[in-house]
């Protein structure tokens, strides 16, 4: 019983409900932190609508709707409606984006991400629709068409040619964001495109206090926006700046050697301090940045492929990243030299044991997806017999740290399968091999517990995205389907 | 989204907007209520200080009777009369009350009346702020006394606008200086 329990460092999860006691036993050892998790979840829900509503009822309480009067005070009000809406949104997208563990803990690092992209459109038309419709109804007010008014705007009204700044700033932003533009060009001009959104934000914001006549000085209106541009403003500074300087300083992290493992793969081991307090029980995924000429400027996101080996009670001990080279980036990773500085960025993602909702547990990775997979079946609770691997990639090679998974497997009593061989070309669904395909296998042939297991995925997009398929349909509900993506 | 999510959501959006709507009623009557209040104690202030100016000289003490008999409307009367006492006195520095241009806004009409004294800015009284929506009464109230208490103290309608009030300020210092222009200051 107790080889099932390999306590990782700070693992919360491990920690609480104690060796072989489920805290719940009909429910098994994970639902209540499922439970909690899943209530974090909806609260974060509430709370984002909520803040929606809010930024409509600051104008309603300011007693908005009964200054509307005539056709102009109508299209003025809802112009007014739509920009706070419209930057209530922004705000959210900008904590979406900030990795907040309370967020990122909840609902993972991919889906805080997807939410943050599914905003960027309507907020970007509630703003347009702020300056079209203030431009109309103040011209309609003034007896000026649209265009002389947002002229007579930009010119007259000060900090006002700041906010048609800003228009234009989110405008790039966004655009450059769409999948059809953001393919044509490579990530840095879309990385440095984006950080423009900071200052399409500074820029919004002088117009808001000094023109806004909702947030004029002295209401509570104003307290109440200052306060949530501030705090999302500190949120960022803290999780995206002063995080990662700290976690790089007290961790001090330098490369120790780099082992091949494969053509075009290989094990980065780096040497640190205080590696039990890295990781907790969070998810293992970072974003690493070697301190070398010509590379420091390069953020890597990766996972860890070993937990933490803390050797002393300092935790100063090694931890681990395997490396497959994907772009010219990667490629100079395999030439590091010892001893080079590791700024750390993170942990990200929920791809960990805070995941876990069921007793049993599947991991199915590809090629380089394998990797992730072995820190977590290095530590992840389960009881012999009651978890199930599932490796796949082109050839045996292909399926990086598998003698160590093997390894692991057997010290920890998993079913492990590998699947080689490339996948039948006619075939766009399947993420089997083309013949285990033909003999006509499914998920729950290798592991047929799936449908009440955690399912724990990692792999390139269009196949990791058919298994999940594959898991629905044998039952699998969504809560219990982990992926993460890591590729932005 | 989960239903547990999306029904606490809706339900708690929709309390947010209600109190929100709820209080807005509420503010929109008190304002009126404030609004009317101080417009009577601005005409209060305004025949008050038109008062003190009337030892000064005899045409405006008329002036402020006719003021004080006829109420709120009767100040327009009363600055045609200012009117024409300017021209009557047509001296460079003659003292008497002076109205600025009406300056027309996207909130509203402002006009400014000032009492000169003796060459000095005396008094600044706003005769209409502007009050499009009930917002912009609010704001009105609240700059006009910190643009009468600068312009008294700059001497001019050299002063800053006030922040959060940049039109009503603009229009307010514009009116001003007409007034200012109009008492040859």
């Amino acid at each position: 019983m107790n080889t099932d329990l390999l306590p990782s460092p700070g693992a919360d999860a491990l920690r609480r409900p104690g060796p072989g006691q489920p805290a719940n036993p009909g429910r098994g050892r994970f639902a209540s932190q499922h439970r909690r998790r899943l209530l974090r979840a909806d609260a974060l829900t509430v709370a984002a609508w909520g803040s929606l509503a809010a930024s409509v009822a600051l104008w309603l309480a300011d007693g908005g709707m009964t200054g509307i009067s005539t056709l102009g005070a109508g299209i003025t009000a809802l112009g007014i409606v739509a920009g706070l809406a419209g930057m209530d949104l922004v705000l959210l997208m900008l904590l979406l984006a900030a990795r907040i563990p309370l967020i990122d803990g909840a609902v993972g690092h991919d889906r805080a991400l997807e939410f943050h992209r599914k905003l960027g459109k309507p907020s970007l038309y509630l703003l347009l629709a702020h300056g079209v419709l203030i431009a109309i109804g103040y011209g309609m007010a003034e007896g000026l068409d649209p265009v002389s008014e947002a002229v007579a705007l930009w010119v007259l009204v000060p900090d006002m040619w700041l906010a048609f700044v800003s228009m234009a700033l989110f405008i790039a932003v966004v655009v450059t964001s769409l999948v059809a533009v953001r393919r044509r060009f490579p990530y840095e001009f879309w990385y440095v495109v984006h950080l423009l959104t900071y200052a399409a934000v500074l820029t919004a914001l002088p117009h808001q206090f000094s023109v806004g006549a909702l947030f004029a000085p002295g209401t509570w209106q104003r307290w109440y926006w200052l306060a949530i541009c501030i705090a999302t403003g500190a949120a960022l500074l803290y999780y995206r700046v002063m995080q990662p300087v700290l976690a790089t300083f007290r961790h001090q992290l330098t490369v120790e050697r780099v082992t091949a493992v494969a053509p075009g793969v290989v094990n980065i081991e780096m040497s640190g301090l205080n590696l039990n307090t890295l990781a907790g029980a969070g998810g293992r995924f970072f974003i690493w940045r070697f301190l070398a000429p010509g590379l420091w400027w390069h953020p890597h996101p990766f996972s860890l492929s070993a937990e933490p080996l803390a050797v002393d009670r300092n935790g100063r001990g090694r931890l681990r990243i395997t490396v497959r080279n994907l772009g010219k980036g990667s490629a100079q990773l395999s030439r590091l030299k010892r001893g080079t500085k590791v700024a750390v960025e993170g942990p990200y993602g929920l791809f960990s044991s805070a995941a876990r909702s069921k007793d049993h547990v599947v991991m199915i990775g590809a090629g380089i997806g394998i990797t992730p997979l072995r820190a977590l079946l290095e530590t992840t609770p389960f009881e012999p017999g009651k978890a199930t691997v599932l490796l796949r990639g082109h050839s045996d090679q292909e399926l990086y740290l598998g003698d160590e998974i093997l390894e692991l497997c057997r010290a920890r009593g998993a079913t492990l399968f590998h699947l080689t061989g490339s996948r039948d070309p006619g075939s766009r669904e399947s993420w089997l091999p083309a013949s285990e395909q033909r003999a006509g296998y499914s998920l729950t042939d290798y592991a047929p517990e799936v449908a009440g297991a955690d399912i724990y995925v990692c792999g390139p997009a269009r196949w990791a995205e058919n298994v999940l398929d594959a898991a629905r349909s044998a039952g699998v509900r969504e809560d219990q389907l982990h992926y993460e993506r890591f590729d932005w | 989204m989960r239903i547990r999510a999306a029904v606490s959501a809706a339900l708690a959006s929709a309390g947010i907007l209600l109190v929100g709507w709820q209080s807005g009623v509420h503010v929109a009557d008190t304002r009126s209520a404030v609004a009317a209040a101080s417009t009577g104690n601005e005409t209060a202030g305004t025949s008050a200080g038109t008062g003190s100016s009337d030892t000064s000289g005899p045409a405006s003490s008329g002036t402020s009777g006719s003021s004080g008999a006829a109420g709120s409307s009767g100040s327009a009367g009363s600055s045609g009369a200012a009117g024409s006492s300017a021209a009557a006195g047509s001296a460079a520095k003659a003292g008497g009350t002076y109205d600025g241009d009406i300056v027309q806004t996207r909130f509203g009409t402002v006009q400014v009346q000032v009492t000169v004294k003796a060459g000095a800015i005396t008094d600044v009284t706003a005769l209409k702020l502007t009050d499009a929506e009930g917002r912009s009464m609010q704001i009105s109230n609240y700059a006009a006394p910190i643009l009468r208490s600068e312009v008294l103290q700059a001497q001019s309608a050299e002063v800053q606008t006030v922040g959060g009030a940049t039109v009503t300020s603009n229009a307010y210092l514009t009116s001003l200086q007409a007034a200012l222009d109009a008492a040859n200051l």
